[in-house]
């Protein structure tokens, strides 16, 4: 899941890259014409007029409320991101950046471009001159910094609050997004990673690496980073067997999940024939969790991992080669 | 019995030239009408497909591109245990083509998906596998096989393009080969 913010300058290619970037992500854009249209009910034109214009509007209450189109504003996004779970969400504008500024989910995009660039997009796009296009940017700028001052009270354009900045002096929309979806993927793996490890104690607060409960599952994990699979240690535990009040008396947490084949990974270091336990609890998750792809890593395919990378010089000899 | 299965001490014949010979051709006939009308780059993996690539790609009656990748560990000052690298890369372009991977065997999975990994970093339409053999039992990833030529279970095995110890690659049929510690 990700919940990402696009704040941009006019004329840099923000909404495109946000679009692009929804559809990628098979999600839609929250902007401010999407708040206008689904945020404050049933509202007269006058009123929507009014909103489009001035971000000082944006401080007076609804009628009937004591409640400001800010305040609403503010919940309704907060509510969107906090019920999201795993939709992924693109908001434009609206200074989604201070809005959301530590939320551990989301990541801040800034999207800018030089003056010249963005003059000539905005020339493009509305077919005027380069002296009118000027001008318009003048107008919207001071307008888009104004709205977050009035409705948060910060800068926007301030560089701290964002995670990346990018320029569309060179870069392309698809590579804009190729950049963000990057980031959003391993921005997730790192906050599930947190989240899971503080959850189940598998995580030393000192060093802040994960705690390993034997060698075997450190060294699979080396091998796992050897080979540039990203993975979690032990992010997950299915219940598997319930007794007759619904206390849970089998559940099983996979030593290892790898995000980027959606795959549990348990590893054993029994023969082959002392895991029919194991197994059981394989089979169960397959039935009472199904589309959930769990494997066990027997004995064998680890030593056989071990032994394919020292045959190309991978690990040193102090790890085991058998056991 | 050959200074090479003498060196190698084979133990039975597990696949003929013919057996393979045969295989090989269906799998060819097979990838020729999946691929009918689409720009197919086949990719063979060094050094084990060295054989099987090169038979396959002569069955596939389609104008393919045909490349190779090879990968190993090299080692990394910020780790003790290096880093797995690709050495030899893919040449052609395969930005929105069909690709297929052509591997000796796949067991575990692991080589193979960081294969994938590397491969869809550059935006191909789509990637598949083709594996002379396949252990089902020991797969390990949630990899795209597509074709294999056999099913294998954890006999040890030699040649065509199966080695030990870089040994039989060039033994023209698979064998048995004994257990080695």
């Amino acid at each position: 899941m990700a919940i990402i913010t696009i704040s941009r300058q006019n004329g840099s290619l923000g909404d495109e890259i946000a679009d692009a970037l929804a559809s990628r992500l098979g999600t839609v854009v929250i902007s401010r014409k999407y708040a206008l249209d689904n945020f404050f009910g049933e509202i007269n034109p006058g009123t929507l007029d009014r909103l489009n214009e001035s971000a000082k509007f944006f401080e007076t209450t609804l009628p009937g409320s004591n409640r400001t189109y800010a305040d609403i504003l503010v919940e309704k996004i907060r509510t969107i991101v906090s019920s999201s779970k795993d939709k992924d969400i693109v908001i434009l504008g609206m200074g989604g950046s201070v809005l959301l500024s530590g939320f551990p989910g989301a990541i801040h995009i800034r999207v800018t471009a030089s003056e010249t660039t963005r003059i000539n997009t905005i020339a493009r796009k509305y077919r005027i001159t380069n002296d009118e296009a000027t001008e318009v940017l003048n107008i919207a700028d001071r307008k888009h910094k104004k709205f977050v001052r009035t409705v948060y009270g910060k800068d926007i354009t301030s560089p701290e609050q964002f995670d990346l900045i990018l320029n569309t002096d060179r870069l392309s929309v698809d590579e804009c997004v190729d950049a963000i979806c990057e980031l959003a993927r391993k921005h997730d793996i790192k906050v599930k990673l947190t989240e899971s490890n503080i959850d189940n104690g598998t995580f030393d607060h000192q060093t802040r690496a994960v705690k390993f409960k034997n060698e075997t599952e450190e060294e699979f994990a080396r091998i796992l980073s050897i080979y540039n699979i990203e993975w979690l240690y032990e992010p997950k535990t299915f219940p598997v067997e319930w007794d007759a009040e619904g206390n849970v008396t089998m559940a099983i947490s996979p030593d290892f999940y790898l995000p980027k084949f959606n795959l549990y990974l348990e590893l054993t270091t029994m023969d082959q024939k002392y895991v029919t336990k194991k197994n059981k609890k394989m089979r169960l998750v397959r039935e009472l969790y199904p589309g959930t792809n769990i494997r066990i890593v027997y004995k064998k395919d680890f030593n056989e991992l071990v032994d394919r990378l020292k045959m190309f010089g991978g690990l040193n000899d102090n790890i085991r080669e058998d056991s | 019995m050959s200074n090479l299965e003498d060196a190698l001490k084979t133990e039975r014949v597990i696949y003929s030239e013919e057996t393979i010979k045969t295989r090989v051709l269906e799998l060819g006939r097979q990838i020729t009408e999946d691929y009918k009308g689409k720009e197919l780059v086949v990719i063979g993996v060094i050094k084990g497909s060295l054989f099987f690539l090169s038979d396959l790609t002569r069955a596939i009656d389609l104008p393919i591109k045909v490349d190779m990748v090879g990968f190993s560990n090299i080692p990394d000052t910020t780790s003790k245990t290096g880093i797995v690298r690709i050495t030899k890369d893919v040449d052609i372009d395969i930005t929105n083509k069909n690709v297929l991977v052509v591997e000796d065997v796949i067991r575990t999975g692991l080589t193979t998906a960081y294969i994938i990994q590397n491969l869809e970093m550059k935006k191909p339409a789509d990637i598949t596998l083709c594996t002379m053999l396949l252990n089902p039992d020991r797969l390990l990833m949630t990899i795209p096989v597509k074709y294999y030529g056999f099913e294998i279970n954890d006999l040890w095995l030699a040649g065509y393009g199966l080695d030990h110890d870089e040994i039989g690659r060039n033994l023209p049929y698979i064998a048995q080969i004994p257990k080695r510690k």
